[in-house]
């Protein structure tokens, strides 16, 4: 894992990034404006929404109950990778690129949806998601660096790396984290 | 030897296999031993296995015939019973009901078919030889992949070893059934209560609790022991070892007589995902109670350098186990603050408590507390749904108002029944054939406990038919928690979810509370059906089930 050299540099390229992110980015791709308050300040850049053209590679993720098939993914910064996510569980599974304190508090947004119905173990109730948890918040799992999967479905995300982060590939369903249902993301410089 | 005790012995276990003939076989030797059991306060003679108590841990595979040669070293007859363990029914260790026992001398081979994966545990079926030290844990592992992960594993299997034997313990409770209850309340108690409650109201309280020569603090039929953890007392500290960022999977087993523990690692959550053997959907929780013969499986993931405290402090408060893990050896963690107060039962409690008491007035008796629950079915899961996702949801396997709640140490999440969802479903869900309501009754004053008001040697053996699926509704009429357990088939528990509903193989019921589970009766032969407190089982708090029908067993006895 590549090691940040000092505080002031860090927050330096991050708000350079950021800007530059918010800049160029389309605003839904970056964070989606029902999830912007449960991830506060952006404090670490973990990537952005890649462009087809620029993809090097094919990652295949298979999901099943409780895991993925792979413990890292090594990517190069700046990479452009297209996952193929599969779930070849009998559950519903997320894949999630983050930071760990990210999907720690995708975590308790989760657990809300198993408890308000919108997610069984293993469906999704697309109706129940369009809730309006109140300030504009809903449920609805549209952020470009996730996908969440019913039993037999596939999806794609096509990721670009940053150049330097620590991220993990997680799913959030409660519990999964937990039992092992994610990896560590290996930026080479 | 201590902290390395677990890997030593798995390394052991698994020497033993693999010199067994071929991989679908491996063969176990067992020795029925006297040990000397040194908690370090007390030492006292018990029985063990292989020279030592607890007993070792087996390990099998499922799919595989797991072969247990077990030679008596006893001056009187032994038997080990399987625990959670499907197999068939003359391999399931009861004297009386699955073959006659093992004679002093005598070497039986046990030969069991496995069928299944998680943790178990091993322990005699004779007399009280398994207070006295003969029990032991089981690891099968699986055909296929857990869905989890861990990076390590230990058996943690809680024990309360007291310093009388078995048969002296039985003697003294027939004499005066609170002789090991020393929980009472006092004189100081009373004007305590005087002064919160004034003169009258206390009065009247404790006349209705006098009237039914119950104790509020009876929670406990046996205090006096040392809680042990692998065989160890607190000050023996057993370790376990990992490395920070690990993933740990602890194998929770409460093979206690009598003690149900709360089960806490101050500093970690705990993932639960197994109970009795059985992968259920992961829960995070912060502490846990853990009936005796019970299991519970539970990941950690230690972040710091440093020790951590597993607690576990028994339900009634008059003691404890504690353990350490540590990232070093010859490290002993912060025994965590106890919480010296015992719980008190509360009229919501005696809710059911309408049968034979040993005495003849109830004119005194006050029901306001238990208005909302006394002949009602609100104890009845999944019927709470005032508090949905906010606030503390009331655990609907206590009665309402129950004096038994139990609330995590940390005011985080304790761990309910209701909490317990089957990770893949084993049976097929369908309506069950017919209902039998098995009331657990007893009477306190002559240390007397039943099933619907008979005892074992009186009772008729309960009569099921093979391929049907019955529904148990335990009524529970006392005042104590009763964990029951029918050998050799599931009891599908309902927490009124469905499908989902979790499998297991020791149900515990709270007073005052109703619980219902049903079993697809899809094993021939005859089984024992009891409450799992050593002292409770021995007094009449047990039956013989017999399956009729189904396909013809042969006639296996030993080693055949």
């Amino acid at each position: 894992m590549p090691n940040v050299k000092s505080n002031f540099l860090t927050r330096l390229a991050l708000s350079t990034s950021v800007i530059g992110a918010l800049m160029t980015a389309p605003l839904a791709a970056f964070a989606s404006p029902g999830h912007g308050q449960g991830h506060g300040s952006v404090a670490a850049e973990i990537g952005t929404p890649g462009k087809a053209a620029d993809v090097t590679r094919t990652i295949k993720i298979v999901m099943e109950d409780n895991f993925f098939d792979m413990e890292t993914i090594e990517v190069s910064a700046g990479e452009t990778i297209l996952f193929q996510i599969e779930n070849k569980g009998e559950f519903v599974h997320e894949f999630n690129i983050g930071t760990a304190a990210m999907h720690a508090s995708h975590q308790k947004e989760m657990m809300m949806m198993m408890e308000h119905g919108a997610l069984d173990v293993d469906k999704i109730h697309m109706d129940k998601m369009k809730m309006d948890m109140g300030n504009g918040m809903t449920m609805e799992h549209d952020d470009p660096n996730s996908v969440l999967l019913e039993p037999g479905k596939t999806a794609e995300i096509i990721w670009t790396f940053p150049a330097d982060a620590e991220l993990e590939f997680a799913c959030n369903v409660p519990g999964h984290y937990e039992s092992g249902m994610m990896g560590k993301v290996r930026l080479k410089s | 030897m201590k902290i390395n005790y677990i890997k030593g012995v798995l390394a052991g276990a698994l020497a033993m296999a693999a010199l067994s003939t071929g991989s679908q076989a491996a063969t176990y030797d067992l020795t029925v031993d006297y040990v000397t059991i040194d908690t370090g306060d007390t030492k006292t003679t018990g029985i063990g296995y292989n020279g030592a108590s607890p007993g070792p841990t087996l390990r099998f595979r499922e799919g595989e015939e797991a072969v247990i040669n077990v030679t008596n070293n006893l001056k009187e007859a032994t038997s080990i019973h399987w625990h959670g363990l499907i197999l068939p029914y003359q391999m399931d260790g009861v004297p009386g009901i699955s073959f006659p026992g093992i004679e002093p001398g005598e070497t039986f081979t046990y030969r069991i078919p496995v069928k299944q994966s998680g943790t178990y545990w091993f322990h005699s079926h004779s007399g009280f030889q398994e207070p006295d030290g003969a029990y032991g844990s089981i690891i099968i592992e699986p055909e296929k992949r857990e869905p989890f992960k861990f990076d390590r594993e230990y058996v943690v299997v809680l024990k309360d070893k007291h310093p009388h034997s078995g048969d002296r313990i039985l003697r003294n409770l027939k004499m005066m059934p609170d002789y090991y209850n020393r929980k009472q309340r006092t004189l100081g108690d009373f004007i305590d209560d005087v002064g919160k409650n004034g003169l009258g109201a206390t009065l009247s309280e404790r006349g209705d609790w006098g009237s039914m020569r119950m104790m509020r603090t009876d929670i406990e039929d046996v205090q006096g022991f040392v809680g042990l953890i692998n065989g160890m007392s607190p000050d023996q500290n057993w370790t376990g070892l990992f490395k920070p960022e690990e993933r740990v999977r602890l194998r929770f087993i409460n093979a206690s007589a009598m003690t149900y523990f709360d089960v806490r690692i101050p500093g970690l959550e705990m993932t639960v995902v197994q109970a009795d053997g059985n992968n259920v959907q992961p829960v995070k929780v912060d502490e846990f109670r853990i009936s005796v013969a019970e299991t519970y499986d539970v990941i950690v993931q230690p972040k710091d350098d440093r020790a951590y405290p597993i607690f576990a402090e028994s339900m009634g408060r008059s003691g404890y186990a504690f353990a350490t893990l540590a990232p070093r050896e010859g490290m002993q963690a912060e025994m965590p603050e106890l919480r010296t107060e015992s719980p008190m039962l509360t009229m919501a409690d005696m809710g059911m408590a309408h049968g034979d008491m040993g005495h003849g007035d109830m004119a005194g008796m006050n029901h306001g507390a238990a208005a909302t629950d006394s002949g009602s079915q609100g104890s009845m899961p999944g019927m709470d749904h005032s508090n949905m996702g906010m606030g503390e949801k009331a655990d609907p396997f206590y009665a309402a108002g129950s004096g038994l709640v139990p609330v995590a140490a940390n005011g985080g999440k304790f761990l309910s029944y209701g909490d317990l969802k089957a990770q893949k479903p084993l049976y097929a869900e369908r309506p069950a054939t017919r209902e039998i309501e098995l009331r657990l009754t007893g009477n306190m004053e002559r240390y007397s406990w039943s099933i619907n008001g008979v005892k074992y040697e009186d009772a008729e053996p309960i009569r099921l038919k093979y391929g049907e699926r019955v529904r148990f509704k335990f009524v529970n009429e006392t005042m104590m928690t009763h964990p029951m357990h029918l050998h050799g088939m599931w009891s599908i528990l309902d927490t009124g979810q469905g499908k989902w509903n979790p499998v297991k193989h020791t149900i515990s019921i709270n007073p005052g509370t109703t619980v219902y589970s049903e079993t697809e009766v899809d094993e021939p032969g005859e089984w024992a059906f009891h409450c799992h407190l050593s002292y409770h089982m021995a007094t009449g708090m047990f039956r013989k089930v017999v399956v009729e029908g189904g396909p013809t067993v042969t006639q296996l006895g030993n080693g055949n």
